[in-house]
């Protein structure tokens, strides 16, 4: 009796690791398979403009600069090359952090959009644009994105002020987040209000965001960002997930919650507020970008935060693709196509989805 | 709404009754850019100016004193063109005591303090049509007894400039002035398209950049009116023509060296008040050459430009951007006509078009600086 349930224990435990073994191989293949996908839309991203270029004349610019004309090369490297690059990284800086928000703060709707990050960083910027406003000296050039960055780290250490306050619960900093959105974009109407009509322009063509902006210095600094937070997220994969269970669980686990929480906060606002300083408030991705990688890889942080990067990244660089094919020849700003490309994919999901995802 | 008719009725009542009080003024039935058929006494003693740059064609009618029926307008004038502001406050100081209406290019005001002013009549301008309708200020006003109309120098430029002018000297009462302004200009037009027409020469393909420099985004610029038109009628081809929708858009800086422009022409103008130490050209009335050329030289290295036929010959142009905004425009044209082709219209001084212009009709005096070229070097 005794050995036959042990024998039945052994191989049940056989079974549950083999069944763990394969989920993990799935989630390794569904992160291998957005990683492809983002390589492709890259590679067509690279490929596609209003100067027609061959794909061997493409694929010569990329491996031999210094063979073809310079015209060739500079349209592949100056332009073609920072606006691509620069939507993956901002796409997956976004997604991720959206995705450490709604974890930390356990709350679908948490965004740097909803905590009103992105708002703040708007209105720095067009205090910057209509009025020549430096919130903090810097170089001309530079002026709206740091303005916009110094206004997105004031909301975030507004938000973190009143979160250590005794009693703030997550659902409090959620409504006081949307309470920023609501103050930042008053704020914001206000500057367009007073901006002449050239400035307005700047103004509103920012707010939409658009990767146009993007240089390699710019892309230097987000990707340095991201390469320096992602790590760090990724050492307290266990600790997050933990987190998804229940505050007093993972308080239990012996998880210093509120701690962990400020960090993570701290680190999601700078993840927030580098690209929207950079490019303008690119919507959605914040928000779609995680619950679709939560959709189909679970909440598992180890696959969690990768698919959130990846598949933030995904959407930014297709619709990259998709502003520039929709119009061939302007820039139509890439804020709008995010949001018409991704809600629709993102509503089939949630209407598609077999399980509960939240 | 017995009520909102009962108002207008009374209110119509002192209109009328006001009118037959004031001697010697009539009226008369105008039709505006809108195609609105508007009722006003004519000729009107306080106007609200929607933008202040109406100015320019104001001084035009009133060169004694452009401010003389100016009751309120909107504060755009000193920042957008702080040269001409400058000038005017100079000769007519008492144009800073002037109220003023804030709010953007919507051109939203505040209809108790139009009302307050008691004006004759509230020239707005046609992009405003959207929000003042739905504000419904046209209602408001007219409960006072006061008319709305509408012009346009921007929008529409091409078709627009000439019936905004008359409309404005019917207005005024200077008609005559007016109409001497419009043959005048209309003849100065001629002088290019005629000869573009006659000689029917290649046309060369043209970018023109909106601001440029304004802002690091490349490349702003104007579909098939305003500047883009301009062009055409210069004898180029506006490569934004079939790539922008309406008048003002934006291009993929990429399109730049796909369509691989003749010729290069960069709006500028002193933005200090708006961009700081930005990489803008100031061209502009008594501006300093040598620094725009400076400035337009440093555009042409950014990425969009490399290797673009016009950087390559140097035929990279700055023109005053308020050109865009003002019945002057064709004194652009003729600039443009010449960078074009200069072989046609080797005789054609628009230099002295402008001076011409500011000595028959304004109350300031010439200043040059209104455009640069690299071309001006070889």
């Amino acid at each position: 009796m005794a050995s036959e349930r042990a024998i039945t224990a052994t191989v049940e435990t056989a079974g549950g690791r083999g069944r763990y073994r394969a989920l993990v191989w799935r989630r390794q293949l569904i992160l291998a398979g957005l990683g492809a996908a983002l390589l492709f839309s890259l590679c067509v991203d690279l490929a596609l403009g209003p100067a027609r270029y061959g794909l061997g004349e493409v694929v010569r610019a990329l491996l031999t600069p210094d063979a073809v004309p310079q015209q060739v090369r500079v349209v592949l490297w100056e332009i073609r090359m920072p606006v691509a690059l620069m939507a993956v990284v901002v796409g997956a800086a976004l997604s991720v952090a959206g995705a450490q928000m709604q974890t930390i703060l356990n709350n679908p709707l948490a965004s740097p959009f909803t905590l009103g990050i992105s708002a703040a960083a708007s209105f720095g910027a067009a205090l910057a644009l209509a009025f020549g406003v430096a919130l903090i000296p810097a170089a001309i050039a530079y002026v709206v994105p740091v303005n916009a960055f110094v206004m997105a780290m004031l909301a975030a250490l507004l938000i973190h002020l009143l979160s250590v306050k005794r009693g703030v619960t997550v659902e409090t900093i959620v409504l006081l987040g949307i309470a920023l959105v609501f103050t930042f974009n008053a704020l914001l109407a206000l500057v367009q209000f007073f901006a002449s009509a050239e400035a307005l322009a700047a103004v509103v063509f920012w707010t939409m965001g658009s990767l146009t902006k993007a240089t390699w210095p710019k892309l230097a600094v987000t990707t340095f960002v991201l390469a320096a937070v992602l790590p760090v997220f990724a050492r307290r994969a266990w600790a997050l997930t933990a987190l998804r269970l229940g505050e007093d669980k993972a308080a239990s686990f012996g998880i210093k919650v509120a701690r962990l929480r400020m960090e993570t906060l701290m680190l999601v606002s700078l993840l927030a507020a580098i690209p929207v300083a950079f490019v303008g408030t690119i919507g959605f991705i914040g928000l779609v970008g995680p619950h679709i990688a939560r959709m189909i890889i679970g909440e598992d942080q180890r696959f969690f935060l990768p698919a959130s990067a990846l598949s933030g990244a995904l959407i930014l660089s297709a619709s990259s693709v998709a502003s520039k094919s929709l119009v061939p020849g302007t820039v139509f700003p890439i804020g709008i196509v995010t949001s018409l490309i991704g809600i629709p994919f993102f509503i089939s999901l949630i209407l598609s989805g077999t399980r509960r995802s939240w | 709404m017995n009520f909102h008719k009962l108002a207008a009725g009374a209110a119509a009542i002192v209109a009328v009754l006001s009118t037959t009080l004031v001697a010697g003024a009539e009226t008369v039935t105008v039709t505006d850019v809108a195609g609105r058929e508007v009722e006003v006494d004519v000729p009107v003693d306080r106007v609200i100016l929607g933008e202040g740059r109406q100015v320019y064609l104001v001084a035009a009618l009133d060169p004694d004193d452009p401010f003389k029926r100016v009751v309120g307008w909107r504060d755009d004038f000193k920042s957008a063109d702080p040269d001409n502001y400058a000038f005017y406050l100079e000769k007519f100081p008492q144009m800073e005591e002037l109220p003023t209406f804030g709010g953007f290019k919507d051109g939203t005001f505040d209809v108790e303090q139009a009302v307050s002013l008691e004006p004759d009549v509230v020239i707005m301008n046609i992009e405003s049509r959207q929000a003042t309708e739905d504000a419904r200020y046209i209602e408001k006003l007219a409960a006072a007894g006061v008319p709305l109309v509408y012009v346009d120098f921007r929008e529409h430029p091409f078709t627009n400039t000439e019936p905004s002018m008359r409309l404005f000297g019917k207005l005024f009462g200077e008609e005559e002035r007016a109409e001497e302004f419009i043959a005048w200009r209309a003849a100065e037009i001629r002088r290019v398209t005629d000869v573009i027409e006659k000689a029917n020469p290649q046309r060369p393909a043209v970018f023109v950049e909106r601001a440029g420099g304004y802002s690091d985004d490349c490349c702003m610029s104007f579909g098939d009116d305003n500047f883009g038109k301009f062009v055409e009628m210069a004898g180029g081809t506006n490569i934004a023509k079939d790539i922008i929708p309406g008048t003002f858009g934006t291009v993929n800086p990429e399109q730049i060296i796909a369509s691989d422009p003749d010729q290069i022409i960069v709006t500028g103008g002193w933005w200090e008040a708006y961009v700081p130490g930005g990489a803008w050209v100031g061209v502009g009335p008594g501006r300093d050459q040598a620094e725009a050329l400076r400035k337009l030289e440093e555009l042409t290295e950014r990425p969009a430009f490399t290797g673009v036929t016009a950087v390559e010959n140097g035929q990279v142009h700055a023109i005053w951007h308020q050109f865009y905004n003002s019945p002057y425009q064709f004194v652009a044209i003729q600039q443009m006509a010449k960078w074009l082709h200069p072989e046609l219209f080797a005789d054609l001084d628009p230099e002295a078009t402008f001076e011409e212009l500011h000595e028959r009709f304004l109350p300031v005096a010439y200043k040059p600086g209104h455009w640069v070229s690299l071309s001006d070097g070889e």
